[in-house]
This record gives C-alpha cells, structure tokens and sequence, in this order.
C-alpha cells in the first residue's frame, strides 16, 4: 500500500493542472453555462492532445498504457479548476471498446476524433446497468446487422457524441451494442426507432464489461470530486479568512470554524477514498465493491462539503457569478452518476453477511 | 501509488498475524473481545508475553526496546493485534509516560524506568485533568514546591482511568505560580502512588463500571530528580505526549472486529421474517458503517506516511475526531441490534440447554458499552478541541 506519486505521475498531473487553469470557466463573469455540463470542445482536443482520453488502456488496443491512477490524476486537476466535462462518460464507453476490441475507433477516441458515450439511463428508472426497456434485435447476419429499439434518457453529451454505446435486452439476455450518429432530440433523449447498431459485446460477458467500464468511470468522477471539494473548501476557508460582519472577520466564530474543520475531515476521507479506488481497480478491474465504498464515501463527502461551502459563503455561494454553488451543482450531478449513494449502499448491503470484515490491504 | 503489500509487508502480516492469535493465551482474548471492565491481570500478562518478543514498545527509541518498523509496519501490527482481540499494551506506559521518558528525561531516569515501563512492572496512571482543568488544561492548579531536595504536591487530579492499579503516576503541576503565561509554569513529574498522602477514589459512571478515580494529593513529597527534564518546561513535554495520543486513538482494528462481530450477533437475533442481517435497514448500517470504515483506515494509512521526523501530522486530529465517531457508531448500531434484550444488563448467557432460547450474553453488555463509549469524543482532547486545532492548524482560520 503506497499513497505517493511518481515523477512521471507527478509530470503528467502538473500538465493537466495547466491544462485545466488554460480551459477552467471564468466563473466570476457571470458568462458560464448555468446548470448540467455542456461539452467543450476546445478542453476535449486539448484533453486528446494531454493523452488523457486513452490513458488507462493497453497501448495495443489504442490507448497510452498507463492505469486508473493516472485517470484520477487528470480527472482531479479538472475538478479543481471547476471543469464540466464529459470525462468520465468516456472513459466508460472507451472500456467497452477496448473489451470489444475495436482497437481503431478506441484510437480515434484517444485522439478526439470521436466522441462515445455510454446512453445508460433510461427515463422514469432507478439507476441500473441492467436495460430494461431498450431491445436489441439481430438479424442473423454478423454483428452489424442489429437494430435498437427504445429510449435512453436523460444521455448527457449525446448531442456532441460521434457514438454512442448502449447497453440493451438482447433476445438471450443484456447486451452492449454501438450506434453511430444517435439520434437526440432536446435534452438528451435518445430515440432508438429500429436504429442500426454493432453488437459489442453479448449476454455472456456484457454484465461484467459494463460494471468494469463504470468502475472506471467512478474512478474519474472520484477524482474530479475530491477536486472539485477541494476548491470549495479552499474558497470557504479564504471567505472566512477576508470576509468581515460585526467589523471582525468571519473566522472570529467558532460556529463557523468548527463547521469548517468537518468539511475538511469530509475531504481527507474522500481523498483517501478516491485515490484508493484508483488503486483497487488497477489491481483488480472487477472489484466493484471497493468502487461501491468509494462512491458512497463520495457522495456523501461531495453533499456535505457543498452544503456547507454555500451555507458558509451566504448569498454569495448562491449566486451563478461565484464558482462555490457551480462546484455543489457538479457535485451533485456526480453524485448520481454511475450510480448514486442508494443504490451503492443497496448493492454493498446485498452482499454484508459474504465476508466478516473489509481488508484495504491486499 | 498502488495496493499490494510488498512481499516484506505480507510476511510481516502474517507474522504479527500468527503471533497475536498463537502466542496470547485465548481466555484473555476472549475476555477482551467481549468487552466490559478491564481485567488488570489481563493486561499485564499480554503486555509482558509482547515485550518478551519485543512487541511492546515498537514506537520507541531502538535503544529502548523499539523497532525499525515503517509506518505501515507499525499500521499493521496495530491491525492485527485489534483484530485477534489481543489486550494492548497500556497507553499510559507505551504511548504516553515511555516516550515522553525516552525523549526528555535524565540518563538515569530513563535506565530506572524505561524497562519496567515496558515490561508493565510499573502501570502508570495519567494525572493531567482537574475539576478546574478539563479542556483547558494549562489552567491546572495541583502544586508543586521545592523543600529541600524534594517537591511537596498538594491538589486534585481527575479522570484517571485505571488510576486504581496504578502504582506510579505522571502528574502535571504548577511549579512556577508566577509565570507570565499559564503555560510556562508547569513540569512534569511522576509520583509512587504508595508516597503518604496519595489517595485515590473511584468514580462511577453511567455504565455502572469503575473505570476513573479521582486523586488527591495532600503534602505528598517527591524527590527531586522525578522530575522529567527541565522545571517549567512540562507543557511541552505534555504536547508532545498528546500528539501522540492522539495518534494512537484512531482504533481501526478494534471497530473493525466489533462490526464484523456485530454482523454475528444481527445473524442471532430473530425478526418475524428472518433474522436481523435480512433487514434492509440494518444491512444497509452495515454497509454504510464499513465504508466509512474503510475510508478512515485508508486516511490513518495515508497520514502515517505523511509523519515527519516522528511528529505526527496535524491530520492526526482527524483520526481521533472520526475515529471516535465511528467507534461509537458501531456501539450504537450494537445496541440497536440488542433492542429489547438490552434493557437488562450483564445477564451474561441465559440460554439454556434444552431449546436454547434465552438471550446472549452480548446483549447485555451492548447498553452500558455504547454508554461507556460517550467518552470517546470527550478523552484525548475533545471533538471540539480536534477541530480547533484542524480549523486553527490546518487551515489557519484564527478568531
């Protein structure tokens, strides 16, 4: 077990921090989308150029051959500077390709020419990875003549997407297929009406490649979260620092500071939990558990600091000219990403009476 | 940055792991694990079969008896003695008067206490608290002043847990009235409980255990040279002593053998359609608990790689803070498990042989634990006092 970063690890996050401060929204202009992310596409080339779209994948199956670790690394550097991005999604959908082997368009992907996206949600559900009401059909002649039919919603990015990949009912049970140039109508709907599709991946391994492809997702967003807190929490302890009422500065009342220190205890164990996550995975793609723990230890770290960050800022934190409340909308929306605290906890507590205890190390 | 264990470190696990459950008599484990009052000859007995394989005092000087173990080392071995139940040497004497000797005393204090410390000939007590003196405890008032080659001690210490065995306590009093700051007029000196004038009274708790004395102090005269360092430098010597302890109180391996235990005693208790595991609420506890759990564990892990030069890291309050929080989650989710078959206490095991109905003998214990371990956010510097000094330490916010 080793917390530390090496020189190239440390290269490569010092290049994202750039990367990140070069593209971060100006958030005190007032000028930044409001609300859900929307994708940039000046970040996304610059991402691509970083070499951080294909980082975690086998450099034989189109990626840079480097590991989850390196992913929380960038993804932590784009929190920090309160980028929106559609890193994480893509990562997801690049895994299926590289279990798919479709070495060429994982290229593309790693270089920006293409943008996947896993559509998952599906409108009026609970977070599942099991399609419920998406059918794949298959005409019997290879993997490219297979149609979809249903609808995936709410799909963030799709309307920039190139690709997307969709997880649906196959006639022998759950399948992940492809569809290029997806049809999406406002506000990410995905219309699937007999839309031709590829066959990924079938019902025998499609399960396992998508709880592997969304661990690495978690992995990202983990990163992009304890991020995205941080910068909450440095601007709440600057707002106590500078900000005066009653003619002395907020951080005379210990109401205020005592609250402060839970938030910074809330980061401290993100922060370990997301670095751990990273390092679990790279270990073991499919221990789904130990990304289960990290997410509730997210979500919950992400509600309480961004709670809290606004609650101390005041009015202020409330404003869309201040970065405070954008950071508590990412962290929310991360928080029902990839499944949400419910539903990781729900999956965790299937399983409590499997195992006496939980072994960190391994 | 990764997972596994080094191969060193593996075998390191397994050597502590075979240590604590082979060489620590089972009786005493058993005992321990079960929890309620603290058997001294427990303590005493285990803490002896460590030092003998140098197990004691890993944490101290080498020349003392100490190990060259790295912070993960000293990690694990914590792990595995928690997890196998093992009675832990006595904070008093290894995290809190052995360094503090170790660090700052006389050539000849350290030769005429450092090895029965360890060995536990001498159990220490901690005299630090007075009714006057809790959170604040630089206000302290227990004197001491010079006659002769001796201090003559007169006040009252408070709080001293298992103050009751003790045979020798390491006391903080006012030797200087005058100093410009409170702070400034103290030292650090240690005192035979057999001295005349030492009396000791037991207080009781809410969980009906006798745990913490009072002790008073009246003309009681200490020889000169049983003053640790230099006079009026004791409050230094105290910090460097809470940093420590501070260290020492984020039990990760004994709240992780109480919930796995815990998933035990759900299994035994029976509902209308199951047993208490089956019930989603209480599963989800579980799973929540072990999260939080884990994200602790992996923060004492990344904090102990991040000390310098011994001094713990200022995130060691974090450990104490959530350390104590999640301990008493995990007796409050005990307790609820108990529910009805807690309200009586210490029944010990009712069941009897012929169908076997009759309640666990952990039910009863489950109340008055959860109530005895209020005390963890209040001990070793309150909550309170923790995040004052990650609000004023860590992130410079000073009122």
């Amino acid at each position: 077990m080793d917390f530390t970063i090496d020189s190239e690890q440390r290269a490569l996050r010092d290049a994202a921090a750039d990367l990140a401060e070069r593209h971060a929204p100006d958030y005190g202009s007032g000028d930044v989308t409001v609300g859900p992310a929307e994708h940039d596409a000046g970040l996304w080339a610059a991402l691509a150029g970083l070499g951080g779209l294909g980082l975690p994948f086998p450099e034989a199956a189109g990626g840079f051959g480097a590991s989850p670790v390196e992913v929380s690394l960038v993804a932590g550097e784009l929190g920090r500077a309160g980028i929106r991005s559609a890193y994480g999604e893509a990562l997801v959908a690049a895994s299926l390709l590289v279990d798919a082997d479709q070495t060429d368009l994982v290229g593309a992907v790693a270089d920006g020419a293409a943008l996947v996206i896993p559509a998952l949600a599906e409108p009026g559900r609970a977070w599942s990875l099991a399609a419920s009401t998406v059918a794949a059909e298959g005409s019997g002649t290879g993997p490219d003549a297979w149609t979809l039919t249903g609808i995936k919603e709410p799909v963030q990015f799709a309307a920039a997407a190139s690709h997307i990949v969709v997880p649906a009912q196959a006639p022998d049970g759950l399948a992940v297929l492809l569809v290029s140039g997806p049809k999406v109508t406002a506000n990410g709907r995905v219309e699937l009406a007999g839309a031709a599709a590829t066959l990924l991946i079938g019902p025998d391994t499609a399960a396992s490649a998508l709880a592997r492809a969304v661990n690495l997702g978690i992995v990202a967003l983990a990163g992009e979260a304890v991020g995205a807190m941080d910068t909450a929490m440095t601007m709440t302890v600057d707002y106590l620092k500078t900000r005066k009422q009653f003619g002395v500065p907020l951080m005379t009342f210990q109401t205020l500071t005592q609250r402060a220190a839970d938030m910074y205890v809330s980061l401290e164990l993100a922060r370990s939990s997301a670095q751990f996550a990273a390092m679990a995975i790279t270990d073991d793609p499919d221990d789904s558990a130990s990304i289960s723990r990290a997410k509730v230890v997210i979500g919950q770290s992400g509600r309480h600091i961004g709670q809290e960050a606004i609650q101390l800022h005041g009015g202020i934190g409330m404003t869309a000219e201040y970065a405070v409340g954008h950071l508590m909308t990412r962290l929310t929306a991360i928080e029902h990403t990839f499944g949400d605290t419910r539903q990781h906890l729900a999956a965790l507590a299937a399983h409590v009476g499997d195992h006496e205890s939980v072994d960190v190390l391994a | 940055m990764h997972r596994t264990l080094s191969e060193e470190d593996a075998a390191f696990q397994q050597r502590m792991r075979d240590f604590f459950t082979t060489e620590v008599p089972q009786d005493i484990r058993d005992r321990w694990r079960a929890g309620g009052e603290v058997e001294a000859q427990d303590v005493r007995v285990t803490q002896r079969i460590l030092n003998a394989a140098g197990l004691a005092v890993p944490s101290w000087p080498r020349e003392f008896g100490g190990q060259d173990w790295t912070n993960l080392q000293l990690h694990i071995y914590l792990q595995e003695m928690q997890s196998a139940s093992v009675p832990p040497p006595l904070a008093f004497n290894v995290n809190m008067v052995g360094p503090v000797i170790a660090a700052f005393a006389s050539r000849e204090l350290k030769e005429r206490f450092l090895s029965p410390t360890a060995n536990l000939d001498i159990w220490w007590a901690q005299g630090f608290s007075e009714p006057e003196a809790g959170s604040d405890l630089a206000s302290l008032r227990t004197s001491a002043v010079l006659e002769g080659d001796e201090w003559v001690v007169n006040g009252q210490k408070t709080w001293t847990t298992l103050g009751q065995h003790a045979d020798w306590i390491f006391a903080l009093v006012r030797t200087d009235p005058d100093a410009p700051k409170k702070q400034m007029g103290i030292s650090f000196l240690l005192i035979d409980m057999a001295t005349p004038g030492v009396t000791v009274r037991p207080i009781q708790l809410i969980d009906r255990g006798h745990e913490v004395n009072e002790i008073f102090f009246d003309n009681v005269r200490v020889p000169v040279d049983q003053l640790v360092g230099e006079v009026n430098k004791g409050w230094d010597y105290a910090k460097f002593l809470l940093g420590n302890e501070r260290v020492s109180v984020a039990p990760v391996g004994s709240i992780k053998r109480k919930l796995a235990d815990a998933k035990g005693f759900a299994r035994s208790v029976a509902t209308d359609d199951g047993t208490l595991l089956d019930d989603v609420h209480i599963a989800t506890r579980f799973a929540e608990l072990e999260a939080q759990v884990m994200a602790l564990e992996l923060t004492a892990l990344r904090v102990a790689a991040g000390s310098k030069d011994g001094k713990p890291d200022p995130a060691s309050s974090i450990l104490k803070l959530r350390g104590s929080q999640l301990q008493q989650d995990v007796l409050e989710l005990v307790v609820d498990l108990a529910g009805p078959s807690g309200l009586l206490w210490d029944a010990g095991d009712t069941r009897d042989g012929t169908d076997g109905s009759g309640r666990e003998a952990w039910t009863g214990k489950a109340a008055p634990t959860y109530l005895n371990f209020r005390k963890a956010s209040i001990y070793g510097g309150s909550n309170e006092v923790q995040r004052q000094i990650i609000s004023s330490g860590i992130l410079g916010l000073r009122g």
